[in-house]
C-alpha cells in the first residue's frame, strides 16, 4: 500500500471527509488531560498527547451499556421476555490511537472471541472499528510496551499508523480497512522519499527511549499454586485501597457485571465494567465471599494478569504496557514491581 | 383541568403528623391532593436514601414533617433528624436542588390546621417551581 | 524534608526495637515523580525504607481501622485530626497508637505542577528550601511550594498536628488570613440552575472507580450504600443521576467529619474536585455546630448528639 502524507494543517478536515463513511474518534483535550471523544463539527481534536487518560476501550466497549430490555406491561405479548436491545454497528475508527493500546484490544479479544463463545457486542462493535494508529515519538518513562511484545510503533494490531513528521503525517495504511479509511480521507499527497525516511528514523529513536521493563520472563514456568500462595502478596497489598482505578483505566481489564434496572414499565439489562478490586465482584449469593480480603483482590488482578492469561491463552501477559496504572494508581501500586516480585520469587 | 400536578412525596411520623393528617381528614379539612403519604416510626427513620429516591423517581417536592422538638415519640429522635435534616438540606441546594423543594415541619398530632396549611403552603411553592427537572432518573441513561 | 525522614525512620527503627509498636506506618518514596506509597514496616532493618516529603498525599489513617496490633504512625494535622475521628468512632484505641506528629507546610499537587510544566512529560521532582525543581526531557523549572500546593493544603488552618506522642520538628507557624470556605461562597453566590450545571459538569467524567471513596480514611463500612442491593439505592451504570447520587451520599456520609485532608480529590484519575461537596458540609458544619473535625477526643461529632436549641429556622 502507498504511504499518504498529509499536511497538519489539513489534518482535521481531511478527517473530516472520512465522516461520510466512518464515525471518527480523536483525541481531544480534556481538561488537564486527553480523551477520545467523536469527532463533530465542533470537536477541536488534538494530537498532541503522551496518552488519553481513559484507554479508547469504552470506544468498542462501554463501561455501561444495555444489552437486553423488555417492557413490563400486562397488556404486552412480551411482557417479561428480554429481548436484545437493537443496536446497529456501523463503521467507526480511533484515530489517534496508540501502538499499546490497540495491542490491548488484540488481548482483550482473546476473551470475547473463544472457541465456545463469542460475545455479540464486543466482537460486532471490533469488528467495525478500524484502528489509525499514532506512533509514539515520545515514550514516557512509564511506557514499557517494548517488553510486553508491542513498540511504540508496533505495526501488528493496526489497521493504519501515523508518523508525525512535525509539519506533516505521514499515513501507512496496514490493512484493507486502514488502507480503505486513508482512501476516504481528503486530500494528502503521495509519501516522498524524504517523509518515508524520516518515518523511520522516528521508529528506531523511539524504541530506544522506552527504558522501562516489565520483568516476567520467569513467571511462566512457576506452579501456579505456589504463586498464589507466596508469603509477598499480603505486604505487596499493604497500600492498596481497593479503588477501581487501575482496572478502569487499563485498557486490557475486560470483566463485567450485570444489573437488571427496573424504570416504571421499562426493564432494563445493563452490562457495567466491573472490577476485581471490589469485594462485590466475587461476593455470592449465600454471603460468602472467596475473595473477602483486600490482598487476595490485589492478588487477583496481578495473577490474572500476569499468570492465568498466559497460562490460559499462550498469547503473552494481559498487559500491553501503557503504564497508566502505574501513573495514576493513588497510593502508587506499580505492576512493574509487583511482577519482579512474582518472577523472582 | 389539564393542569400541571405536582407529585410531592410526604414523610409523615407516625406519632404526630401522620395523626394530624389522619385528623385533618376527619375534620372535612381541605387541603391539595398531591401529597403521597409515607408513614414512618419516627422523623429519625428517614434517611438521606428516601429522600433522594425520591426524587430521583420524580418527586416534584418532599416534605418531611415530625413531633415538635421536646415531644418526640422516642424522646430525641427528632433532634437528631434536625441536624442530619439541615445539613442535607443545605448541601441538595447547594448542588442546584432549588429551595422549595424540600421541606420540613413539625406538626403535632392535634394540629390538624397548621397540617392543611403547611399543605398549602408546601404545594404553592413546588407548584410555583413547576416540575422537577433535576436529579431524576427516568431510565438509565447508557450506550 | 531530609531531617524529617531521618527522625522518622530512627523513631520507627527505635519503637520497633524496643517492642512499642508491632508496626510502623508511613510512605516510602514511590516509583513515580510525586508519588509516594503508604507502607508498614515491621522489621527494624527496614526503617530506611521510610521517607517523608511533600508528595505524601495519600491519608495514612485508611490503614488504621479493623487493627488489634500496635502501632507506630506518622501524622501531619489533617491525618491527626483524622486519627481522633477514628478514635472518637470507635475504630482503633489511643492505647494502640504511638504517634510520631509532623508539622506540615502542605503537599505538592501534581495536577498543579503538570499545569505548570505545561503537561511536559516530568521525570523528577525535589525541593529545597520552599521551592520545588521540576525536571524533564530536556527542561528544568522551579516554583515556589506555595504556587503548586493541593488547594486543600493552600487552605488549611491546622498544619501542626493535634495529637501526637512526639513531634520530629518544632511545629510550624500556622497560616492566618486565609479564607478557607472561597470555593463555597463562590458557588453559595449562583442561582440553583448554575449550580446544578456547576456540579453536573464537574462529575460528568466520573468513572465511578470509587477511588474517592477508598482513599478516605472515613469510608470504612462493612458495606458501602453503593453496593447495597435490596433495596439499591443507587444504580451501578454511569448514568449521570446515579453517579450524582453517589457524590451525594459520599459526601453526606462524610458531615461533621471530613478534615479536608484533600486525599480523595488526589486520588481521582479524574481530577475531579470532589470537595466541593465535602467542603460546603464542613462550612455548615462549622456555622450551624462550631464544628471542626476531629479537633477533640472529649467531643462526640456532631451528627452523633444535639442540643435543644439547635438551628430550627428551616422548619415549618
Ligand atoms: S496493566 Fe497497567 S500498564 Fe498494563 S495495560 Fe493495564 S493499565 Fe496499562
Ligand atoms: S472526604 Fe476527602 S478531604 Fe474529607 S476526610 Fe475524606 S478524603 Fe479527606
Ligand atoms: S475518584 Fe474520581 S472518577 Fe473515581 S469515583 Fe471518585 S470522582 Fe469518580
Amino acid at each position: 500500500m502507498t504511504d499518504k502524507v498529509f499536511l497538519k494543517k489539513d489534518w482535521v478536515e481531511a478527517l473530516k471527509a472520512a465522516r461520510d463513511s466512518f464515525r471518527i474518534f480523536v483525541p481531544v483535550r480534556d481538561g488537564d488531560f486527553h480523551n477520545f471523544h467523536s469527532l463533530e463539527d465542533w470537536t477541536i481534536p488534538n494530537f498532541d498527547f503522551f496518552n488519553t487518560r481513559l484507554s479508547p476501550k469504552s470506544i468498542v466497549y462501554p463501561q455501561s451499556e444495555r444489552i437486553f430490555e423488555c417492557l413490563n406491561d400486562p397488556e404486552d405479548p412480551g411482557k417479561g421476555i428480554l429481548k436484545e436491545a437493537p443496536k446497529d454497528y456501523p463503521p467507526q475508527a480511533i484515530v489517534g490511537i496508540r501502538p499499546c493500546d490497540a495491542h490491548a484490544f488484540h488481548i482483550v479479544k482473546k476473551n470475547f472471541e473463544g472457541p465456545e463463545y463469542r460475545d455479540p457486542w464486543w466482537m460486532q462493535r471490533f469488528e467495525s472499528t478500524v484502528l489509525v494508529g499514532l506512533g509514539c515519538n515520545a515514550p514516557c518513562p512509564t511506557c514499557f510496551c517494548t517488553s510486553v511484545g508491542g513498540g511504540p510503533f508496533h505495526e501488528e494490531y493496526l489497521d493504519a499508523i501515523l508518523f508525525d513528521l512535525g509539519d506533516r503525517y505521514l499515513a501507512r495504511g496496514l490493512t484493507e480497512k486502514g488502507g480503505e479509511f486513508i482512501s476516504k480521507m481528503n486530500g494528502g499527497s503521495s509519501a516522498d522519499e524524504k517523509s518515508i525516511k524520516e518515518a523511520k528514523g522516528l521508529v528506531a529513536e523511539a524504541e530506544k527511549k522506552v527504558v522501562s521493563r516489565l520483568p516476567f520472563d520467569k513467571i511462566g514456568e512457576k506452579e501456579v499454586t505456589g504463586l498464589f500462595n507466596a508469603p509477598f502478596w499480603e505486604e505487596a497489598a499493604f497500600s492498596c485501597i481497593n479503588c477501581g482505578t487501575c482496572t478502569f483505566l487499563c485498557p486490557t481489564c475486560w470483566c463485567f457485571d450485570i444489573q437488571d434496572e427496573v424504570s416504571g414499565r421499562q426493564v432494563d439489562r445493563i452490562r457495567n465494567w466491573d472490577t476485581c478490586m471490589s469485594p462485590l465482584f466475587t461476593l455470592e449469593g449465600s454471603g460468602h465471599n472467596p475473595r473477602d480480603k483486600k490482598f487476595q483482590r490485589f492478588r487477583q488482578r496481578f495473577m490474572h494478569k500476569l499468570k492465568y492469561y498466559p497460562d490460559k491463552y499462550k498469547n503473552g501477559v494481559q498487559c500491553s504496557g501503557c503504564g497508566r496504572c502505574v501513573r495514576y494508581c493513588p497510593v502508587n501500586i506499580d505492576i512493574r514491581t509487583i511482577a519482579g516480585l512474582m518472577n523472582e520469587f | 383541568m389539564n393542569e400541571w400536578q405536582p407529585k410531592i412525596t410526604t414523610f409523615l411520623c407516625n406519632w404526630c403528623s401522620y395523626g394530624a393528617a389522619d385528623l385533618a381528614g376527619v375534620s372535612r379539612f381541605q387541603y391539595p391532593p398531591f401529597f403521597r403519604i409515607i408513614r414512618v416510626p419516627c422523623s429519625a427513620r428517614i434517611s438521606p436514601k428516601f429522600i433522594l429516591a425520591a426524587f430521583r423517581h420524580g418527586s416534584d417536592g418532599v416534605w418531611i414533617s415530625g413531633c415538635h422538638p421536646g415531644d418526640c415519640h422516642y424522646l430525641e429522635g427528632n433532634y437528631y433528624a434536625r441536624r442530619k435534616f439541615a445539613m442535607l438540606k443545605g448541601l441538595l441546594e447547594h448542588i442546584g436542588i432549588e429551595p422549595g423543594r424540600l421541606n420540613f415541619s413539625w406538626i403535632s398530632s392535634a394540629e390538624a390546621t397548621k397540617f392543611a396549611e403547611t399543605a398549602k403552603i408546601v404545594a404553592d411553592q413546588v407548584k410555583a417551581l413547576g416540575p422537577a427537572r433535576y436529579f431524576i432518573k427516568k431510565r438509565a441513561e447508557v450506550a | 524534608m531530609k531531617e524529617y525522614t531521618e527522625k522518622i525512620r530512627e523513631t520507627a527503627k527505635s519503637l520497633l526495637k524496643e517492642g512499642k509498636v508491632d508496626i510502623f506506618i508511613g510512605y516510602r518514596k514511590g516509583t513515580v515523580p510525586m508519588m509516594n506509597e503508604p507502607f508498614a514496616v515491621s522489621d527494624p532493618d527496614k526503617t530506611d525504607l521510610l521517607y517523608w516529603d511533600s508528595n505524601c498525599g495519600m491519608n495514612l489513617c485508611n490503614y488504621l481501622t479493623k487493627r488489634t496490633d500496635r502501632i507506630g504512625i506518622i501524622a501531619n494535622g489533617c491525618n491527626s485530626r483524622n486519627i481522633v475521628t477514628h478514635i472518637i468512632e470507635n475504630q482503633i484505641k489511643r492505647e494502640q497508637l504511638y504517634i510520631l506528629g509532623i508539622p506540615c507546610t502542605g503537599m505538592i499537587d501534581p495536577r498543579a505542577v503538570r499545569r505548570a510544566v505545561k503537561y511536559r512529560e516530568i521525570t523528577d521532582v525535589e525541593e529545597s528550601n520552599g521551592r520545588v525543581i521540576v525536571k524533564g526531557d530536556g527542561f528544568e523549572e522551579t516554583f515556589e511550594k506555595k504556587d503548586v500546593l493541593q488547594k486543600n493544603c493552600a487552605e488549611c488552618l491546622h498544619r501542626n498536628p493535634v495529637i501526637y506522642d512526639e513531634l520530629v520538628a518544632e511545629k510550624v507557624p500556622e497560616q492566618e488570613g486565609i479564607e478557607t470556605f472561597r470555593d463555597v461562597k463562590k458557588i453559595e453566590a449562583m442561582g440553583s440552575d448554575e449550580r446544578w450545571g456547576f456540579f453536573t459538569r464537574m462529575i460528568s467524567s466520573c468513572i465511578r472507580c470509587y477511588a474517592c471513596r477508598n482513599a478516605c480514611p472515613l469510608c470504612y463500612c462493612t458495606t458501602c450504600f453503593v453496593d447495597e442491593a435490596q433495596p439499591q439505592w443507587v444504580g451501578k451504570s454511569n448514568d449521570p443521576t446515579d453517579t450524582m447520587t453517589f457524590h451525594i451520599l459520599r459526601a453526606f456520609h462524610c458531615a461533621g467529619r471530613c478534615t479536608d485532608c484533600g486525599a480523595c480529590e488526589r486520588a481521582c484519575p479524574m481530577g475531579i474536585n470532589v470537595r466541593q461537596f465535602t467542603k460546603k458540609l464542613n462550612k455548615d458544619a462549622l456555622e450551624l455546630f462550631s464544628w471542626e473535625a476531629g479537633m477533640r477526643e472529649d467531643r462526640r461529632p456532631p451528627m452523633d448528639v444535639y442540643k435543644v436549641d439547635d438551628y430550627n429556622d428551616f422548619i415549618r
